[in-house]
């Protein structure tokens, strides 16, 4: 009796090749790949093409070759506004929110390609997930602070109950003890079974939540292993500092 | 002061309104100002008077003046379809030009000098088709009623004020209460991330024109009810359908339609106070403070 065929991976990318400009491409021919539940980090010095992996991912940046696949499905050619269907929830990094539409609007903005009848019932699990969230439901969100809108961001990718979540930085501009918040939280969620992709600055704070993480530096996945162990190795160290010292501090 | 001038402010005002949302829609979503949108207005204007003209040799009773106001149901039923036909035109014109640049990502510069090129374009054809010289949807003489205080207003009249103003409240009920309201704004503030939360930004876009439009038309026709038909009467409206949407606060419907009526009025008032020569120069003053003391306008945001 031969075992059951593993399940395709939650998410995947093959070969891919993207940028914003086809002559100058950021993620150059990357195969990476996320086991449903994981919860994986994407690490790497500035300018090593971390956003830009996970933006065309999220169909934000021209995929030149390559592709990409959601639990087996190529989904490679389908258009933004299409990705959050098949189950691709992804949080940017800056201005993931719309400022000029309060809590409940910014909600029900990502809840409205659920049909009617389920709408409800999601955005009210997504507030007993933040409560306070909750509580300020009709305040606009440009008036949040910048911890509240990286949960409201987070918040709203979670109404529609995603496979996998993508986020960019979501640890971008808050203190440390509110990116302690977020993270913990992200932990939670992964928990309760939802696939996490992670780009990180904060490697000790990544690797500390993460199950995984892959290394890229220069648009190539160049090292990958289990956080717990990573955190204490070498060659992650290496790889920042070779790049740095190859690229000066001009990257981005 | 003569207290007529309250009435033909609104009645000018309301108009402005109407352009002006259509204006500021398309301007916060699309963003560029496009100036081929008072060329609606004629569009739909001519294309209601043509179909009324059609409906009237079809069957002379849709002629008959609907007690008490100037026009037969020839007009209404002909406006309807008026609308859909700019409709129409806008997303034709957005397949054919705007919606090309935009796929090129063209500059903002690009795009507003391409709608002058179509406003050029659409009004040197409607001028072709219907001569210059000016036409009426009725020759019905209307005796204005007295409304107490001096102010009198015609029956027509009357009926576009409230037209507008249910128009207005439709169209800020559509923006605030529904889905696709929610998305016209969520793709206003930020297209990509709009996108992201699977908002279709293409559909949007359609249903943008086709709104605008369909206001453009309306007040085109009751522009020609109210005063005449030209095929510059889109022209002449640009420079207070601008005034208005700026003022307003470019994306907000109420300050598009309040900053339409304080436009209004303040050439109603000019024209009594200072002289009827100075009534187009108003527009253009209101401009040019509104952008050098308050850019957001009344009610818009002000830009992060």
């Amino acid at each position: 009796m031969s075992a059951a065929p593993a399940p395709p991976p939650a998410l995947a990318t093959r070969d891919l090749v993207a940028g914003y400009e086809r002559d100058l491409p950021i993620v150059r021919g990357i195969d990476f790949s996320v086991r449903q539940g994981e919860f994986v980090v994407i690490l790497g010095p500035n300018g090593a093409g971390k956003s830009t992996l996970v933006k065309a991912i999220a169909g934000l940046v021209p995929i030149h070759s390559g592709s990409t696949h959601l639990a087996g499905e190529d989904i490679t050619l389908s258009p933004v506004q299409e990705k959050v269907r098949h189950g691709l929830a992804f949080v940017p990094q800056t201005e993931n929110i719309f400022a000029t539409l309060s809590i409940r609007e910014n909600l029900q903005l990502a809840a409205d390609i659920l049909p009617r009848g389920r709408q409800a019932a999601q955005i009210d699990e997504v507030y007993s997930l933040f409560p306070d969230l909750a509580s300020r439901r009709g305040a606009r969100a440009g008036n949040l602070s910048g911890g509240q809108r990286q949960m409201l961001a987070v918040a709203r990718a979670l109404v529609v109950k995603p496979s996998v979540l993508i986020l960019d930085e979501p640890s971008a501009g808050l203190s440390p003890k509110i990116v302690g918040e977020v993270f913990a939280r992200l932990k939670a969620l992964n928990g309760a079974g939802i696939t996490i992709v992670l780009v990180e600055q904060n490697v000790k704070a990544a690797l500390a939540v993460a199950d995984r993480a892959v290394i890229l530096v220069e648009g190539k996945l160049r090292h990958e292993g289990p956080a717990a162990t990573l955190s204490s190795d070498p060659i992650v160290g290496e790889l920042y500092l070779g790049a740095r010292a190859r690229q000066g501090e001009n990257g981005r | 002061m003569n207290p007529q001038v309250l009435i033909d402010g609104l009645m000018a005002g309301a108009l402005y309104g109407l352009g002006a949302i259509g204006v500021t829609l398309t301007y916060s979503i699309l963003r560029f100002a496009n100036f081929a949108h008072s060329e609606l207005l004629t569009f739909g204007a001519y294309a209601a008077l043509a179909l009324s003209s059609a409906l009237g040799a079809l069957s002379a009773g849709l002629l008959e003046p609907i007690a008490p106001f100037s026009f037969g149901w020839a007009l209404p039923l002909a406006g309807l379809v008026a609308v859909a036909l700019t409709g129409l035109l806008a997303l034709a014109v957005d397949a054919i030009l705007f919606g090309r640049l935009r796929h090129r990502r063209s500059s903002i510069i690009v795009m507003v000098m391409a709608s002058f090129g179509a406003a050029l374009t659409l009004r040197s054809l409607i001028e072709f088709a219907f001569t210059s010289k000016p036409a009426y949807f009725t020759r019905e003489l209307q005796i204005a009623l007295p409304l107490g205080q001096g102010m009198r207003a015609t029956p027509d009249q009357l009926l576009s004020l409230a037209l507008a103003a249910i128009l207005v409240i439709g169209v800020h009920l559509l923006l605030t209460r529904t889905a696709i309201g929610r998305s016209m704004r969520a793709v206003s503030e930020n297209q990509a991330l709009a996108g992201v939360v699977g908002v279709d930004v293409r559909r949007v876009i359609r249903v943008v024109w086709l709104l605008g439009a369909a206001l453009a038309c309306i007040a085109g026709i009751m522009s020609g009810l109210l005063v005449q038909l030209r095929p510059y009467m889109g022209f002449d409206l640009l420079l207070p359908l601008f005034a208005a949407a700026i003022l307003g606060g470019i994306g907000s419907v109420p300050g598009a339609m309040l900053a339409g009526l304080i436009v209004g009025l303040a050439e109603a008032a000019t024209v009594q106070l200072v002289g009827a020569e100075w009534r187009t120069a108003v527009a253009f003053v209101i401009l040019v403070l509104v952008l050098l003391l308050r850019p957001q306008g009344l009610l818009g945001r002000a830009q992060a």
